[in-house]
């Protein structure tokens, strides 16, 4: 209703003088624009910005729903950064983003080459490709948790066929807490390696030819042409993919809660688990939302950091 | 000659790495597949076939006949619904807002969505169990229809926003000029010609509100649990009955199915303007 009132004060106003009009038109245009925006920008704070100001709120209290809670101050902080678990969760998180990250950006990057040389003619195995993208993590969890069985397990099987594995020998993928955390990085790795092919598929599409046409002249081979000319003009698509592939992979949970909830001996928690234990195995609300509040706090920096220096490192022009 | 025939060569062995990438990568969705037609003992056989010896759809009779899978199914289908409309509904004036007359407080917004993306959901999951205890929605479709719009509306607002920067907007000035008020050219002139986008929008926050785990897990009990809460739930009860899980997976897998059938090649278009998994 309001914006239709809006709008027929501009159809007055634009019979006014130019010059006059054109800045009140311009005015209203902002507001229109703002109005659009409202909606939406008041349900994104209530549903966001509502639970975080209360995840601080709790943060600062100790004691559960039965108990009873009281003011603890920052005493739920202390013990977060101090708990030997929570620093464990931490780093097999950064452990976890490590191994996925330099596989997905990787295989996904050499994927992209392939379906940009192999041009039209490959869209439907790029079709392919893209599936698991839409597939539940919970099901790529259950999936491979099937999959990665010792023994009735089809990897081992595969594995021993090729005579990797001798006799009655098996991985126990999911039950070795040396190996647990690269295990289920393996969905991880199925999953999204597709979603950071597609993404720079699209920026190497959005290149422009005559530049390699130049390198091609000037004699440099494909690898100097991709080191020279590919990497340097596909940096901001490179730096949004890792951004957000990191703070997916930090934050992973469906995929890991499903195949090992964490263990064995909380070999694969990460701090997903870490605060969903916390939370509800423990019920410790005021922890929960501490480490939660620090996670958080630490995803901000390390993606606002990272997107800084690859983006546009010293500034460096396009 | 030799030069050319090593070109071809070439091409050989790229199609060659391409191929055996593209089965190695759907070679585990096919597995699936294969193992929920398999019978109870053939899905734990040593060592494991690839092939089931013979097909049964005795797995998914079982699912079926579990108790509570309608309504699961009915749970998953009505949240996704409710947060899909919500977030498409506002999202579509909020990117055109943003596209169309692109003010600082758009890209203020716009960037704020995106910080929105880099909030781990379990830091908002957390919270919001203690909030709609108080709002008294505990347990029910709009709660957690309520959670999945903050993944599923900062996506269709990215999405959303790519689609309009794709689309002449001199169209809506013609319309104007015709005699159609700002708001009567969006509805009636921009909504019509980005349909097409808006639908794999649509697709896209179903999908994020379908494939939810982690607040589902949270906010529901019995009456409002989802379809991956029960695969959880039925993973703890029956932890080795792979052929009626796999069944199970393959079941809820399916609107995933077909809406990349429906939408193929927009949904591969929707996939690289916006940051998908949740």
């Amino acid at each position: 209703m309001v914006a239709i009132e809006t709008d027929q004060s501009t159809l007055v106003s634009a019979r006014l003088p130019v010059a006059r009009g054109r800045r009140r038109r311009q005015l209203q245009d902002r507001q229109y624009a703002l109005l659009l925006m409202l909606p939406a920008a008041v349900v994104l704070a209530v549903l966001v910005g509502w639970p975080l100001v209360e995840l601080v709120k709790d943060s600062l209290y100790s004691g559960g729903l039965l108990t009873g809670q009281h003011f603890a101050g920052l005493s739920n902080y202390k013990a977060a950064l101090t708990s030997g678990e929570v620093q464990a969760s931490a780093g097999r998180t950064g452990l976890y983003a490590l191994i996925v990250l330099p596989v997905e950006l990787i295989v996904g990057f050499a994927m992209a080459l392939l379906f940009k040389t192999l041009g039209d003619r490959a869209r439907v195995l790029r079709t392919v490709f893209i599936y698991p993208l839409l597939i539940a993590p919970l099901v790529a969890g259950l999936l491979w948790q099937y999959m990665l069985a010792a023994n009735y397990g089809i990897l081992n099987q595969l594995l021993a066929s090729i005579g990797i594995l001798h006799g009655d020998n098996s991985i126990l993928w999911l039950g070795d807490p040396t190996i647990a955390l690269l295990a289920v990085a393996i969905p991880d790795i199925w999953l999204t390696t597709s979603f950071v092919t597609l993404v720079l598929f699209a920026g190497l599409q959005a290149l422009p030819a005559d530049v390699y046409e130049a390198a091609k002249i000037d004699g440099a081979g494909p690898w100097q042409a991709f080191l020279r000319i590919t990497v340097p003009l596909l940096r901001p698509v490179i730096a949004v993919v890792l951004v957000i592939r990191l703070v997916d992979a930090m934050s992973a949970f469906a995929v890991i809660l499903i195949e090992t909830q964490g263990g064995p001996q909380q070999a694969s928690t990460t701090m997903g688990l870490e605060i969903y234990n916390t939370f509800i195995t423990y019920g410790n609300t005021g922890l929960a939302a501490a480490i939660s509040v620090l996670f958080m706090a630490a995803m901000m920096i390390i993606a606002f950091i990272a997107l800084k220096t690859i983006w546009r490192p010293g500034g460096v022009t396009r | 000659m030799s030069l050319r025939s090593g070109r071809y060569l070439k091409r050989g062995a790229l199609w060659v790495l391409l191929a055996a990438a593209v089965v190695f990568y759907g070679f585990p969705y096919v597995y699936l597949v294969l193992t929920s037609f398999k019978s109870p003992g053939a899905a734990l056989e040593i060592p494991p076939q690839v092939w089931p010896s013979h097909f049964t759809f005795a797995n998914y009779s079982s699912v079926l006949s579990q108790p509570g899978i309608v309504k699961a199914f009915v749970n998953s289908i009505v949240i996704a619904v409710l947060a899909t409309a919500i977030a498409v509904a506002l999202a579509v004036p909020a990117a055109y807002g943003v596209v169309r007359y692109r003010t600082r407080a758009g890209r203020v917004f716009v960037t704020g969505a995106l910080v929105v993306r880099m909030v781990p959901a379990i830091a908002i999951g957390v919270p919001f169990v203690g909030l709609m205890a108080r709002l008294h929605l505990t347990d029910t479709q709009l709660g957690v229809a309520l959670a999945h719009i903050t993944i599923a509306l900062p996506l269709s607002i990215w999405l959303m926003s790519s689609f309009f920067e794709a689309t002449p907007m001199e169209l809506e000035e013609s319309a104007r000029i015709d005699g159609c008020s700002r708001l009567g050219a969006l509805a009636r002139v921009i909504v019509p010609i980005t349909s097409g986008g808006i639908a794999v929008t649509a697709v896209f926050a179903f999908l994020a509100s379908w494939n939810d785990f982690l607040f589902a897990l949270l906010l529901t009990a019995q009456r409002s649990e989802t379809v991956p809460v029960m695969i959880g739930n039925f993973q703890t009860e029956y932890g080795n009955e792979w052929a009626s899980m796999t069944a199970l997976a393959v079941l809820y897998s399916l609107p995933v199915v077909v809406a990349t059938l429906l939408f193929q090649r927009k949904i591969v278009s929707g996939l690289t303007l916006g940051a998908v998994k949740g």
